[in-house]
């Protein structure tokens, strides 16, 4: 969107206040959602639980369809439809409400440079193991993506899913890497986290941003999908403190809704 | 025990400009860090898209490199790349990682913290900044085929020079659109506006990082340092007809400071342009 127009879109969501209807859309939570979009999707509803903003969350099949960007989640606020973490922080930002107004200028900086090494580094390597690896590929990824379409069209649209990801693999150099190099570049990015993290409860001490949020959203999905074989979330168990934090965020602004509780 | 490890120009497959460096292992000091001073040297430096070799070539600096052009068989056509003895490893990150392997490292003052901060600030400069440089390189009509298509082409030799440069040129545009350039950015000006707008946003982030100090982490220079100049230097010192991302680095005069401070301590000749 040019300036203009962006100028013009928080004007017009500045004047109104978060109205009670507001919902969320992401695929079919049992059958059709990917490891991928669950993370993104439970980023930003953590996000806006961390705002205290009420949300439905609504599950549709065709919601990668219905979004503006081509991307789930997306929420439907007022008359406005907005998708993505970014431009719904911003979306939420205008409206007044946001998590990071504490921060100096270094720490923002600081914020946004780890929100793209998650997204840099988790999100492809969970769109990398979803659609590059053959036996993830097979089992688990073709069935659950085509699962609300009939035959043949199921198969169609997830060979054109697949190599439309193979192909922005390769643009950004990560067609060439095994699935080892990729659980390595897990583990560095975990072991960054964490240590960034340290003994703190949140990533900037006591109140939790949207990178704890977008963290939160990565970190839990890995943990409690269910893949061929352990070795994703075992990367992730071996830093105990991210664990915790995990943990903590489920309990404070999860706990009176249904989710699989953390083993 | 003297080991030479050689930075080569990709022969016989592809050839294409590469940065050459020679490192000279040093005996290692008390902390086992094995850092040398940097010998005075010659140099011919070309830019690449990313800025990798700078990155790799700042990095041989400090740990006592010279330059030299030096032209061998065999690679895959990655620049830059380092052999030594029997390894060749190309990609910058593959060499930062050698180079830490054979316990060469510049972060060894760094807390867990800093080395953590490192690996995110390089994430949002290949995010960032990465498009808009490719951009500003390889895909502006007026940059490309006055400058960069001419640099490269003259140090090719022909007729791949007459190759070559298209391909890296389509490479990069392809890489901007596929990932940046998702509805509902339909057209090639809305997403070249879109990422101009991050890598200025970038370059913001990066100087309020900075600050005074001299270097990101205090006096002594880390990967993060060489990472962030070997992106804003070719940036900073190339003419170019289409200039809008230089004008807003030189108003940034940390960076630009920052940059000049580099090249004047670690590049003893002035930077060439080509």
């Amino acid at each position: 969107m040019s300036l203009v127009a962006e100028a013009f879109a928080s004007q017009v969501a500045a004047t109104e206040p978060w109205p009670e209807n507001a919902t969320l859309y992401q695929q079919l939570k049992g059958e059709q959602i990917l490891l991928s979009d669950n993370a993104s999707s439970l980023a930003v509803q953590a996000f806006l639980q961390m705002c205290d903003l009420p949300i439905k969350v609504v599950c549709r099949a065709n919601a990668e369809y219905m979004s503006p960007s081509g991307k789930v989640p997306f929420i439907h606020v007022g008359n406005q439809v907005v998708s993505e973490l970014g431009p719904i922080v911003q979306f939420v930002k205008a409206k007044g409400h946001s998590l990071s107004d504490g921060l100096d200028e270094v720490q923002k900086a600081e914020m946004k440079a780890y929100m793209e090494l998650v997204n840099n580094m988790l999100l492809t390597a969970e769109l990398y193991l979803q659609w590059c690896d053959e036996a993830t590929v097979g089992e688990i990824t073709h069935s659950r993506y085509g699962y609300p379409y009939p035959w043949p069209l199921n198969h169609i649209l997830a060979y054109q899913k697949q190599w439309e990801v193979k192909r922005k693999m390769k643009a950004i150099g990560w067609g060439n890497k095994t699935l080892d190099q990729v659980l390595e570049d897990v583990d560095q990015c975990c072991q960054a986290l964490s240590q960034r993290l340290g003994t703190q409860p949140y990533f900037f001490n006591k109140q939790p941003t949207e990178l704890d949020a977008l963290v939160f959203g990565h970190l839990f999905t890995i943990l409690t999908t269910q893949l061929i074989n352990d070795e994703l979330s075992e990367k992730v168990k071996n830093y105990s403190n991210l664990l915790a934090f995990c943990r903590r965020i489920e309990q404070n602004y999860f706990e009176d809704k249904e989710r699989v509780p953390l083993r | 025990m003297v080991q030479e490890l050689l930075f080569h120009q990709a022969g016989a497959s592809l050839p294409t400009p590469a940065l050459h460096v020679a490192l000279q292992q040093q005996p290692r000091d008390e902390n086992g860090a094995g850092r040398g001073r940097a010998l005075p040297g010659y140099q011919r430096s070309q830019g690449r898209q990313d800025g990798g070799p700078l990155r790799a070539q700042v990095l041989g600096r400090r740990l006592g490199a010279s330059v030299c052009p030096l032209r061998v068989s065999g690679g895959s056509g990655d620049v830059p790349i380092l052999t030594s003895e029997d390894n060749i490893v190309s990609q910058p990150a593959k060499i930062l990682n050698f180079l830490r392997k054979q316990k060469y490292n510049a972060d060894y003052q760094l807390s867990a913290k800093q080395g953590a901060d490192t690996l995110a600030y390089i994430a949002l400069l290949e995010e960032k900044l990465l498009p808009a440089v490719l951009h500003t390189f390889w895909v502006e009509n007026d940059n490309y085929f006055n400058v960069t298509k001419p640099w490269f082409a003259s140090r090719i030799p022909f007729p791949l020079s007459l190759i070559l440069p298209g391909r890296m040129s389509k490479r990069a545009l392809n890489r901007i659109l596929l990932t940046k350039g998702e509805p509902p950015l339909y057209h090639l000006k809305e997403v070249e506006a879109q990422i101009y707008r991050d890598a200025k946003e970038c370059l913001n982030l990066l100087s309020n990082r900075l600050g005074t100090s001299q270097f990101f982490f205090g006096d002594i220079p880390t990967t993060l340092d060489a990472y962030v100049f070997g992106f804003l230097a070719p940036l900073y010192k190339v003419h170019f007809p289409k200039v809008q991302l230089q004008e807003h680095l030189k108003q940034l005069t940390n960076l630009c400071r920052f940059c000049d401070d580099i090249l004047s301590c670690y590049f003893r000749l002035s930077f060439a342009d080509g």
